[in-house]
């Protein structure tokens, strides 16, 4: 238990990790609110340079730039009605009408604090939750994390893309490129024809870079010249009887961010709509109607996308399972310091769960310390002209390609998949479930063999084994239950029951 | 399943070029190990490719429901709004200094690419672009080379140590 708080306290004692965990939280602010970067881009393009540091520098860094990103899109939001990143959607549909009438300086406080709260909650989660998960996902087979990969594809596919069969796609897409290289079982080539650069494999870094980078630079092109609006800004510490008045509603949505963060695949993007929805039902009279700046409606979605960074950090450190992108981002962190997250990492690593927990705790107060401070600056920042950010992007995403391996090779990879993700995200297919498979895809695929052996390749014994483990089978119904509902069957299935009761 | 209605230009041909594509990769999977068992290297890349073939066939039959607009305007559409002429030519400009990159460093190569960027994209002034090309690589060579000690490529056609 000491030690758990030595571990706990490190990053707050030690004035490097102090100044780094400060500097990517500021840093992450501004990715998170510039749109055209975002926070998924930042950590990959990040991981690329921060890989021959120790881990717990680096580990540093990035939480504090994935706790700024969430909460820096709420700012753009309010301020230009763009939300800097998909989590402020609905932020923007409540903070830009505030800002309209004048009361910018007061959203944004509001939002900080809040911000702040839900992070916290998603961070206590965390840290009573993880270790119960891990001592249960001990007894996880390698059925259940095949299953669970494949959940966490699906819910990455289905809930954020245009269709159902564009997310499986995409998801089916990455785990095709992760087997690329040499078969880790018995060293057979796949996809390599016959060529030896092709035999290591392509590097999932330069995949992350190219879809989550390069392709995102050649959208932005699309809006080059759309241009900002200006905002009055005066007062942004936020009145104590708003805190008092929004508290409870934060921490309901907050609970609500933290759930859905946990869920595999699931991020802070869904959280934030799912928390604004159900802040939509419940609160009954707000002072201010919803859709005409509501603080309610403004309060509940930030609270719940920063509860859902702890909350996505538990099925990443527990099972080896990413919540988002982001956090698929961070395990390709973690696999790159020679870390394997997944229910040994508590058993074996603990003092680095700790730390993370810690720095995470961290990284919010300086979240509080930077988001009521700066914010002439900001808008100065923010107005940077797309032209000039563009270019910039795609240099740092070359160096970040080639900082991995020094290999120019990587680079070209990075452009192909930069260019076709540019076709995907045209097209309405989204690039987060190809991250997601890229990581899993390998996993799964050794999961999958292992269980196969284990039924000794009898293909009735391998299906049976996966209704006859209670774990197993309620992960299978849930997979089983996704794939249906996305079926016109459901519909029909859902029309049958509510004739029967009228 | 699809929401939208109208198909965006050029849509129909990516679609059929990824359900080729994805009988490519089953093809290539299967060549991997065939079907001489159930736990062989290949049979999780035939998983992955099947799913991809089948799902892009549904994705093929929303597609073709999807009212296909045959106006005149249609190919032009697709230059306008898919592949704009700024978008080839920032794509022209990449592949260039991403290729020229291991011959002329990356110092030089991405300070050229920069200020091309820049005085193509922004159209302001020749002196203007030309400072912030290299203020811009002047912070990134600060920031990676010296802060975060990156690696950053050399080139052949300048002597070694040089940049």
């Amino acid at each position: 238990m000491l030690e758990a708080f030595a571990n706990f306290g490190l990053s707050w004692l030690d004035p490097w990790l102090l100044m780094l965990t400060a500097a990517g939280t500021l840093a992450g602010i501004y990715v998170g609110a510039i749109p055209g970067l975002s926070v998924t881009m930042a950590t990959s393009i990040l991981i690329s340079f921060t890989f021959k540091w120790p881990v717990n520098d680096a580990l540093a860094l990035i939480a504090g730039v994935f706790v700024g990103g969430v909460y820096g899109g709420s700012r753009t939001a309010i301020l230009l009605n763009i939300p800097g990143a998909p989590s402020a959607i609905a932020t923007a549909i409540e903070g830009y009408p505030m800002a309209k009438r004048g009361e910018a300086g007061d959203a944004i406080g509001l939002t900080t604090v809040m911000s702040v709260v839900g992070g916290f909650v998603g961070i206590a989660a965390l840290a009573m939750f993880a270790p119960v998960i891990s001592s249960f996902a001990l007894m996880f087979n390698s059925r259940d994390y095949l299953l669970l990969g494949l959940i966490g594809i699906l819910l990455v596919g289905t809930l954020s893309g245009e269709s159902f069969a564009k997310g499986a796609f995409a998801g089916a897409l990455g785990v095709l490129i992760g087997m690329v290289g040499l078969d880790p079982m018995t060293a057979e080539g796949r996809f390599t024809f016959g060529t030896i650069s092709l035999m290591g494999g392509i590097p999932y870094v330069a995949a992350m870079i190219g879809f989550f980078g390069v392709a995102e630079a050649l959208v932005q092109l699309q809006t080059l010249d759309v241009p900002a609006i200006k905002q009055r800004i005066d007062r942004v510490i936020p009145r104590i009887a708003d805190i008092k008045r929004y508290f409870w509603l934060a921490i309901r949505a907050s609970g609500i961010g933290t759930i859905i963060g946990a869920l595999p695949g699931t991020g802070g993007d869904i959280a934030a709509l799912l928390a604004y929805d159900d802040a939509r039902r419940s609160v009954k009279d707000p002072e201010v109607p919803f859709g005409e700046g509501a603080k309610e409606g403004l309060v509940a979605p930030e609270a719940a996308n920063n509860a859902a960074v702890g909350g996505a950090f538990i099925p990443m450190l527990t099972l080896g399972i990413p919540g988002d992108a982001v956090t698929a981002v961070i395990i390709g962190a973690l696999f790159i310091h020679g870390l394997k997250p997944g229910p040994l990492m508590l058993v074996e690593t603990p003092h680095l769960f700790w730390f993370t927990v810690g720095n995470l705790a961290l990284a919010n107060i300086f979240l509080l310390i930077f988001g009521l401070t700066g914010i002439r600056i900001f808008t100065k920042i923010v107005e940077c002209p797309k032209a000039i950010l563009i270019p910039l992007i795609i240099v740092l995403s070359a160096v970040g390609t080639y900082a991995i391996e020094n290999n120019p090779v990587h680079i070209y990879w990075m452009l192909l998949f930069g260019v076709v993700g540019y076709f995907l995200k045209t097209y309405g297919f989204q690039v987060g479930p190809i991250i997601l498979g890229v990581i899993l895809g390998p996993m799964m695929d050794s999961n999958y063999r292992r269980a196969m052996i284990g039924a000794r390749g009898d293909i009735g014994e391998f299906f049976w084994n996966f209704v006859s483990h209670p774990i197993s089978l309620i992960l299978s119904i849930c997979f089983v239950l996704m794939i249906v509902s996305q079926t016109p069957l459901w519909s029909r299935l859902l029309k049958a029951v509510r004739i029967k009761r009228p | 399943m699809s929401g939208q209605s109208t198909r965006r230009p050029g849509e129909l041909a990516f679609i059929c070029l990824l359900v080729l594509f994805s009988a490519a990769a089953l093809w290539q999977a299967y060549s991997i190990s065939g079907f001489t068992g159930l736990s062989q290297p290949g049979v999780f890349p035939m998983l992955a490719a099947a799913t991809m073939l089948v799902s892009c066939c549904f994705i093929l039959r929303d597609t073709l429901r999807t009212r296909s607009s045959r106006e005149p305007g249609h190919r032009a559409a697709f230059w306008r709004d898919v592949l704009p002429v700024r978008l080839l030519v920032m794509l022209a400009m990449v592949g260039i200094y991403l290729y020229a990159m291991p011959w002329l460093g990356f110092v030089i190569a991405s300070g050229l690419f920069l200020f091309a960027c820049f005085a193509y994209l922004w159209r302001k002034s020749f002196l203007i672009s030309l400072i912030l090309a290299a203020t811009s690589l002047a912070a990134v060579y600060f920031l990676f080379r010296i802060v975060f000690e990156v690696v950053l490529p050399q080139g052949t056609l300048l002597p070694a140590g040089v940049f």
